[in-house]
């Protein structure tokens, strides 16, 4: 079967999860043509600073080079293969050298020195064995990267979800953010796609999570009235609101694959850092934009294959495919330079919350990716349906549709990107 | 036994038990109850943390462990804990330290193969303080070996 017929747009064959050989072309055809996240300008502020990222299952360096552009090559050194660097992050002023036979590569990938060179007289050109350089752009500060030279600029894959990534750096007083180097992760055995699937969708809180605002609401009784909830246990009883508010809530899709939803969880600082806050914004960006800024509630939104964001809470979160069935998801928390400090304490408590394999609302969905897996392997009906809210559209834009964020709009839309990637060979 | 190496023990002995109560009893009103991703963590602002519990997350999610809808504890995982080389390496009349090593064995019912049972250890701290004449735990803060580490679902505190 041709792998873009195992998506229709209403339903999907359940073999897209569990099948081996469809996550191989997956990283070939949509890890390999698409725009994927890489790092923050901050995580590579000097000359010689990298980290290692990848895409899909492919390693990349990406590193500050002398003359202060990004560079990102593969984490792989072109004489027997190993990868040049174990590490996440660190400073490599001279390269990053194979530890197998010390061949040195400079941060654009060329190939800088081979020990021994008399062995290689008129054998081996230097010039051909370069690392092979990623494509690069950034957009306000964060860096993208496709394996695809002739992929269409950054800005056209964003579309109209790059307003989510102006969003977090518009919150920040001085313009400025910086990447926290500590960064958390979970796993889980079941598809990349699963993430996907589940982050945008307002309807299984209500069960998925049920046993977290059962117990949210004990200690809400247990403490009374004369004292406030902690944040967590606040994010715990969010979960339980009423269908009806997730139906008046609306969804944004876009193509390829991606989507964003308003923003539900009632953030609010405390009033002195409220003030403070606005007035810091209000210097830098004039009180329309200042407004605007404080104005826009949006939930996560999800740049389809690899990343997910959530401005108001600094976090973003990048989605790594390891095998069909194992994927992991690494958290990154943002400060905003200059704004008060509890900005940045409640990015803390979001991506704990959010991203921590211990958090009660994730440990719930790690759960329930590892039965999706587990189900989708029954040779029983092959498709699953896609239909809720297949007929409750609200408006079709230039490149956008609103929706009820109740609907699967957005898991029809990423199939539709996923058989767009899929399909061409 | 020291009376704060008993305590020490004792308080892995509840957690063991599920009697998760008793366990939060043992702690101050304040207390803090912390796993950061990195030994270098010097407080719980310097980054996200796998725990980074007040006394009201510690009750939310404990009591969320005994309920049968909370998937991936059904049952409720059982541990067992091994305290190791309990040193007191502070003691005021009003507060105290001690450090030790644990390692925790976890079993949670998954697919029914190796994976369910799961190793997790490193070095643990506890800071003590003094309320109405009883050592209360005020800070206990586990360093994982594997802090850095992509982790599976966690629900049984350490």
């Amino acid at each position: 079967m041709e792998p873009a017929s195992l998506a229709t747009d209403t339903h999907v064959h359940r073999s897209v999860y569990t099948d081996p050989a469809i996550f191989e072309l997956e990283m070939a055809r949509i890890f390999g043509r698409a725009w994927i996240y890489l790092a923050h300008d901050s995580e590579i502020e000097r000359a010689g600073a990298y980290v290692t990222r990848h895409i899909g299952t492919t390693g990349v360096i990406v590193t500050r080079d002398r003359d202060g552009s990004a560079r990102a090559i593969v984490n792989r050194c072109t004489h027997r293969g190993a990868t040049l660097c174990a590490f996440d992050r660190g400073e490599a002023p001279h390269g990053h050298q194979c530890p197998y036979h010390g061949w040195l590569f400079a941060p654009d990938g060329s190939l800088k020195m081979v020990p021994n060179r008399q062995n290689y007289d008129g054998v081996l050109d230097l010039a051909e064995h370069g690392a092979r350089p990623v494509r690069l752009e950034f957009y306000r500060g964060f860096l993208f990267g496709t394996l695809h030279d002739a992929a269409a600029p950054l800005a056209e894959f964003l579309g109209p979800m790059a307003s989510s990534i102006d969003d977090l750096v518009d919150r920040s007083p001085t313009g400025r953010l910086t990447c926290i180097p500590h960064v958390l992760r979970h796993h889980y055995r079941g598809n990349w796609k699963m993430t996907f699937e589940n982050l945008n969708d307002t309807i299984h809180p209500g069960f998925a999570h049920s046993a977290s605002v059962v117990s949210a609401k004990a200690v809400a009784d247990d403490i009374g009235g004369g004292q406030s909830l902690a944040p967590t246990v606040g994010m715990m009883l969010a979960n339980g609101k009423p269908i009806r508010f997730f139906q008046d809530l609306d969804m944004m899709v876009a193509p390829p694959g991606h989507s964003y939803i308003g923003g539900h969880m009632g953030a609010r600082y405390t009033p002195d850092t409220e003030d403070r806050y606005t007035q810091d914004l209000i210097s830098f960006h004039g009180p329309e934009k200042a407004a605007a800024v404080l104005g826009t509630d949006r939930h996560l939104t999800l740049l389809y294959p690899s990343s997910t964001w959530h401005a108001r809470y600094q976090t973003v979160r990048i989605v790594r495919p390891v095998r069909h069935d194992l994927t992991e998801v690494i958290g990154y928390v943002f400060r905003l330079e200059g704004a008060p400090e509890e900005t940045f304490r409640n990015a803390i408590e979001y991506v704990n919350g959010a991203n921590s394999a211990a958090s009660p609302v994730i440990s719930d969905d790690l759960e329930l990716y590892e039965r999706l897996l587990a189900g989708n392997r029954y040779e029983d009906r092959g498709w699953i349906p896609m239909l809720r809210g297949l007929r409750e559209d609200r408006e079709q834009g230039n490149g956008w549709t609103r929706t009820p964020s109740t609907s699967e709009a957005f898991i029809r839309n990423q199939f539709q990107a996923w058989r767009h990637y899929m399909a061409a060979a | 036994m020291h009376p704060l190496e008993r305590l020490v023990h004792r308080e892995a002995r509840l957690l063991d038990a599920r009697d998760y109560p008793a366990w939060i009893d043992l702690f101050t009103p304040d207390c803090h109850y912390w796993v950061p991703v990195s030994p270098d963590m010097t407080t719980a602002l310097d980054g996200p943390s796998h725990f980074n519990d007040d006394r009201q997350l510690m009750q939310a999610r404990t009591h969320r462990l005994l309920n049968p809808r909370a998937f991936g504890a059904e049952p409720p995982p059982r541990t067992a804990h091994i305290v190791s080389g309990v040193e007191i390496v502070s003691e005021n009349p009003e507060d105290a330290v001690a450090l030790s090593t644990q390692i925790m064995l976890e079993w949670r019912r998954r697919t029914g193969f190796e994976d369910d049972q799961r190793l997790f250890g490193g070095q643990v701290q506890h800071r003590f303080r003094r309320v109405s004449d009883e050592w209360r735990i005020a800070v206990k803060r586990i360093d994982l070996l594997n802090a850095e580490s992509s982790m599976n679902a966690i629900l049984a505190p350490f």
